[in-house]
């Protein structure tokens, strides 16, 4: 990845965002390509290091997205998760990469628009910053 | 077990600064299990640092690798041994012993330890560790029902409790934590043994152990 | 062995306008290991089919990687494909290039769709092929708890051709039916269906009764589980491939709003039951009977519903006028409405407060004061009887059990569904099931759709009396394991336990029957000794890498 391409990688829960993912696509509502989704069985299979490593390999934002708060097959999945991605952001702040460019997004299977709504705030975000 | 933690960041680069090849050491033992220094922090640690320093525009160059036990020098040695010849320094994300076994054995490399050691302690809850033992030579946790007042009383009486016992049983200095003294009470009570707490516990020797401590097995 | 992939391309019908298919094969065919790039029209079709069965015939390929519509649509078509011609159905890599890609964005987007063929790629050259295995399962099933979901369970099984043991811990079946007065409209009484029920089960073969028992210990995995049965001061052990815990609720008087001093007026639906029961017996018809609800618990249906059913039950045998003071009244349960209805056409009224009422005592009889919102006004009843509220909570030992099971139980002591949008009956642990009352179910009607769902899943999991598994898709490398304990401690399906392997050093292992394949220990494990085959950090790696990567 080029740090130019300003790509966003999300990972996305196979149980919930995956699937907002593919009703977003259903629905023909379009969000912007630069977005690339690498699924998950669980929001909380996804680590510190994934995501680390990402934004090592050139993303731009990285969107951590699992189901809605309760709704976790797996109980403690997606609390997990955001635990976790709270964590890689100090350490991305300790790098000097501030402004959140990392995110926890709870979504359930069917919230088509909100995936979109959530992409396209990270893409304005990053598109933004790279202005400045 | 050995706890410890990470420094900060910043800490880490003054540290490494003027070094451009670094190997990233941790060690599978004690500091894995706190989460301070195992493979998994070895990685983040060496992202962190990839980054950082791609942003400032120099490039560092970082090797990677996990010994079983950092204070064992034939692990050491095996682990790091090819390792170390293509590096100028090596951070080692082990305890102070790691450190300094690597040290030891590495002379002319700079080692850098990345955590700070802490204490002697267990986990009590997931993600928490606390100390429990202070290493101090002449244990007394016969008398006071298996808990230490060395390390947990913030005062480190050893005739306590100090009088200022907080409400709920808390601690005066830090009103966060249990009042050690209490806590031994309690135990002493349901084992039928407060008799223990009359008795007078002369100052503790800390010369128990001379420092540095050296221990030789009297067979082989 | 050298990797070889062959990679299928699908435009679904040629509808897919927005990719260039042949640019795409052009730039995937200069790399070294892909055998070859086709491109169909409906890889989902009996057409599709044939042509990649042909192609993975003829070709001498390791690895399939499939650019088509999102995995959960037709992966299960590819995989039991690669089955039938013995490749591992594992080594498939699927790329979503419908949904998320040439749906969801205007204009071009062949290199979107590139990058995600090479991502697939990416992780098709890590992957390991997961064996299957044959395991064979216990068919018996354990049923906790003899009450009405306890026998229903047990009944249901039977029919079904299972056998199960029922573990009571009382002298005799029946749980809280006999508390009951009854539903309205339905004819029969509880202990008439009680009787009915339990005269059924001393009948069949298939259904083993232990009274005055109690469950000692359970361990295992679901199609086997060890569990230890006291009873009479003795312990036996069997195993069971499913458990059904009924262990049911009780209820309590709440204590607050009915002191003892306010006498021998203020009484509890029990009680009401048994004068409602005997009528004959009271020593002047009341002439008025108050019912309080909602001040401590707005939630739980089953005061409603006893209130509901109870009142209605007084207006046919006392005559008596009947108030019910209410904040919400919910009656969201299956004919619930229906029986609201019926009270208030045969005269029950209902008072709606939004404070507490006070309840005080005069001249021999209770009063209770509120202000009804409907009105606007104070209201001030004086009852002959008042049925207080009552609390309806987990029975004795739930939470005991619970950790024994290491069970999560919610803020109010049930025991808490697995996925409480997808999954009601089924609990943390495969092969464990909650039913009824220890859940803070209630209703017959729910409960009974519970019963139903949670024998038909037991009946598909055991009754060919085995059980296919994939076998180490997610495993514990025992050399790099340092026995920390922690995915044992957070793995939310119990899956994990400490073993002692040859060299005598306790490692951990994953259970393969109980994995739930959510890959949480592998994210946690300090060691980095987990590795979860299909999400293995290399594996996840290796797409990202492949994001931008350039040919």
């Amino acid at each position: 990845m080029n740090r130019d391409d300003s790509k966003i990688v999300a990972f996305c829960c196979e149980h919930s965002a995956y699937q907002a993912a593919n009703k977003a696509g259903r629905m023909r509502l379009h969000y912007p390509d630069n977005v690339r989704i690498i699924r998950v069985p669980c929001a909380g299979r996804v680590d510190v290091q994934h995501i680390l490593k990402a934004f090592e390999k050139g993303a731009a934002g990285v969107l951590v997205m699992g189901c809605q708060e309760g709704a976790c097959q797996h109980l403690t999945g997606n609390t997990r998760a955001r635990e976790r991605v709270k964590y890689t952001d100090s350490l991305l702040k300790e790098v000097g990469i501030d402004g959140s460019r990392v995110r926890m997004v709870n979504l359930g299977p069917d919230m088509g628009q909100q995936f979109v709504a959530e992409v396209k705030e990270m893409a304005e975000k990053i598109e933004g910053e790279m202005r400045r | 077990m050995i706890i410890a933690e990470r420094k900060p960041l910043e800490e880490i680069k003054n540290m490494l600064s003027g070094y451009k090849e670094i190997l990233v050491v941790g060690c599978r033992t004690c500091v894995t299990i706190c989460w301070a220094g195992g493979e998994k922090e070895v990685g983040i640690l060496s992202s962190q640092l990839k980054l950082a320093s791609s942003r400032e525009g120099n490039e560092l160059s970082i090797l990677e690798a996990t010994v079983e036990r950092q204070c064992e020098k034939e692990m050491v040695i095996e682990e790091l041994r090819d390792k170390v010849q293509e590096v100028e320094a090596i951070l080692s994300m082990g305890c102070g012993v790691g450190v300094q076994t690597i040290a030891e054995i590495f002379e002319e490399k700079p080692v850098f330890p990345a955590l700070n050691t802490t204490f002697i302690g267990m986990p009590e809850a997931e993600g928490v560790w606390v100390e429990k033992c202070g290493a101090c030579g002449d244990c007394m946790l016969y008398w006071t029902g298996g808990i230490c007042p060395v390390v947990r009383c913030a005062k480190g009486l050893l005739n306590g409790p100090c009088g200022g016992t907080r409400r709920g049983g808390k601690c005066e200095v830090d009103p966060e934590k249990d009042c050690a003294w209490v806590l031994i009470y309690r135990r002493l009570e349901k084992q039928g043994r407060l008799d223990l707490m009359e008795r007078y516990y002369e100052p503790k020797n800390y010369r128990a152990v001379k420092r540095p401590g050296r221990i030789e097995a009297a067979t082989a | 062995m050298q990797v070889k992939i062959g990679v299928f391309l699908c435009d679904c019908g040629e509808s897919l306008k927005n990719i260039d298919f042949s640019r795409i094969r052009e730039d995937l065919q200069r790399l070294e290991d892909i055998a070859f790039v086709d491109i169909s029209h409906n890889l989902c079709l009996e057409e599709g089919e044939k042509a990649m069965t042909s192609r993975i015939l003829v070709e001498n390929i390791n690895r399939v990687v499939i650019g088509a519509c999102s995995p959960d649509l037709c992966e299960h078509i590819f995989t039991r494909l690669l089955e039938g011609l013995r490749l591992n159905p594992h080594l498939l890599s699927l790329a979503n290039i419908r949904e998320q890609c040439s749906w969801a964005h205007e204009g071009d987007v062949t290199g979107k769709a590139l990058e995600l063929i090479r991502m697939a790629i990416s992780k098709a050259r890590l992957l390991q092929p997961i064996e299957r295995e044959v395991v064979p399962v216990s068919k018996q099933v354990l049923v906790v708890g003899g009450g009405f979901c306890g026998m229903r369970s047990a009944l249901e099984l039977s029919r079904l051709g299972i056998r199960t043991t029922i573990v009571e811990s009382e002298l005799t079946l029946g749980g809280k039916m006999e508390q009951f007065e009854g539903s309205y409209g339905i004819e029969t009484s509880p202990q008439a269906i009680l009787n009915l029920m339990s005269n059924t089960i001393e009948e069949d073969e298939n259904i083993e009764v232990l009274t005055s028992a109690e469950i000692t210990s359970v361990e295992g995995q679901a199609g086997n589980f060890p569990v230890k049965i006291r009873r009479g001061g003795e312990q036996v052990s069997q195993s069971f491939g499913a458990i059904i815990f009924a262990t049911g609720h009780t209820t309590k008087t709440l204590p607050r709003d009915f002191e003892p001093e306010l006498g021998r007026n203020a009484i509890s639906q029990r009680k009401l039951v048994e004068m409602l029961q005997a009528p004959e017996e009271l020593e002047r018809r009341p002439g008025t009977i108050g019912f309080v609800l909602d001040v401590s618990d707005e939630n739980s249906r089953l005061p409603i519903l006893s209130t509901l059913n109870n009142a209605l039950a007084v207006k046919e045998r006392l005559g008596s006028e009947v108030y019910v003071f209410c904040k919400s009244l919910k009656v969201d349960s299956e004919g619930m409405e229906k029986l609201y209805r019926e009270a208030r056409e045969q005269g029950v009224v209902f008072l709606k407060f939004e404070e507490k009422p006070q309840i005080s005592k005069e001249d021999g009889r209770l009063k209770v004061e509120a202000r009804d919102l409907l009105l606007g006004e104070e209201v001030a009843l004086l009852c002959d009887f008042l049925v207080a509220e009552e609390k309806v909570l987990p029975c004795e030992g739930t939470e005991a059990l619970g950790s024994m099971l290491n069970m999560r139980t919610d803020s109010q002591g049930f025991y808490q569904d697995e996925n409480v949008h997808l999954y009601p009956v089924a609990s943390e642990r495969k092969g464990m099931f909650f039913v009824g009352g220890c859940k803070g179910d209630l209703d017959f009607a729910r409960t009974s759709m519970d019963i139903s769902s949670a024998t038909v899943s037991i009946y598909e999991l055991l009754s060919s009396g085995k059980v296919i598994v994939e076998v180490e898709k997610v495993k514990v490398e025992p050399d790099k394991c340092q026995a920390c304990l922690t995915c044992i401690r957070i793995c939310p399906h119990s899956a994990i336990q400490l073993v002692r392997v040859d060299t005598e050093k306790e490692v951990a292992k994953i259970y393969d029957l109980a994995c739930d394949g959510c890959g949480i220990c592998a994210a946690i494990c300090p060691a980095k000794a987990i590795r979860f085959e299909g999400y293995a950090d290399e594996q996840i790696l290796a797409e990202i890498e492949a994001i931008g990567e350039s040919l």
